[in-house]
């Protein structure tokens, strides 16, 4: 069902409160139950994935990050995203840093989607720092209706 | 430029405002780094989904309030997992008087909001010649 549940990862606590991880478990399982949301697994960039009958829709939050500044690549059904995110700024004499809370850095990504992706369809888009990968299914995989012949 | 380039980003949850809001959605505080130039403050703000015209800047008593409406994406695709959140953006910064308001500028892009808040020309520093006597 979850494609990335893999991905999960949790920093081990040698002695965690009992009664503090139930807490957090039902809170994160009520959250997930709501809206499929599951916070973001630590590895940049959080992403959200929907599917219709033809195909998976993929985004990803980057603001910040030119296109020519990300990859994607796409092998049978595993989807690669992969890149870098520069904070820029003219540094310089007399500039002073007052607040620092934006990360750069390398990222890398790579998702097992449940079906097999149409390599000559899937696009990619970005917008107002949201990639968007449209990953159309392979033909083989998609449901087709079977046309009844009456004779 | 910065020394932590080729570390691996961490992703983190975006903070969630909890405004006496009563329209609907979400609200999260952007991630912003501010710098101090001799003649202005710049503040850069991580806004990602949040298109030009969806960002309100106010500056009024002091206070900047940057607001920014996200549209939630829509499609005949059904939610299948998800590890961020579709909402709003809003953060307040007080502002010292020293800022000419008249002058504030903005830009936007690929979801990041750069705003530039000139100071006022009193407040600038000024270098004072010496002159040979």
């Amino acid at each position: 069902m979850n494609p990335f549940l893999r991905h999960a990862t949790r920093s081990p606590r040698p002695f965690p409160s009992l009664a503090r991880e139930i807490q957090r478990e039902m809170n994160h399982a009520l959250r997930s139950f709501e809206s499929g949301y599951h916070g973001p697994r630590g590895v940049y960039p959080p992403v959200n994935l929907s599917e219709s009958a033809e195909g998976y829709v993929l985004t990803a939050e980057l603001p910040g990050v030119s296109p020519e500044d990300i990859d994607v690549q796409i092998e049978g059904a595993t989807v690669t995203l992969s890149g870098q995110r520069k904070v820029e700024y003219a540094a310089g004499d007399g500039v002073a840093v007052h607040r620092r809370e934006r990360q750069s850095g390398n990222f890398r990504r790579a998702f097992e989607l449940p079906a097999e992706i149409d390599l000559d369809k899937a696009s990619a888009r970005h917008k107002n720092g949201v990639l968007t990968l449209e990953l159309p299914k392979s033909p083989a995989v998609q449901p087709r209706q079977i046309e009844i012949e009456t004779r | 430029m910065s020394a932590n380039e080729n570390l691996e980003i961490q992703a983190r949850e975006k903070a969630e405002v909890l405004t006496e809001d009563t329209r609907p959605g979400l609200l999260f505080k952007p991630d912003v780094d501010i710098l101090e130039h001799p003649d202005a403050f710049v503040i850069f703000a991580d806004l990602p989904g949040a298109s030009e015209e969806s960002v309100d800047i106010q500056l009024e008593k002091g206070v900047l309030t940057l607001d920014a409406r996200v549209a939630e994406s829509a499609g005949d695709h059904e939610p299948r997992y998800a590890e961020y959140r579709e909402g709003g953006y809003h953060r307040e910064f007080r502002i010292s008087d020293e800022i000419d308001a008249a002058g504030v500028s903005a830009k936007m892009r690929d979801g990041v909001l750069e705003l530039r808040l000139p100071k006022s020309a009193e407040s600038r520093p000024r270098r004072i010649e010496v002159a040979a006597a």
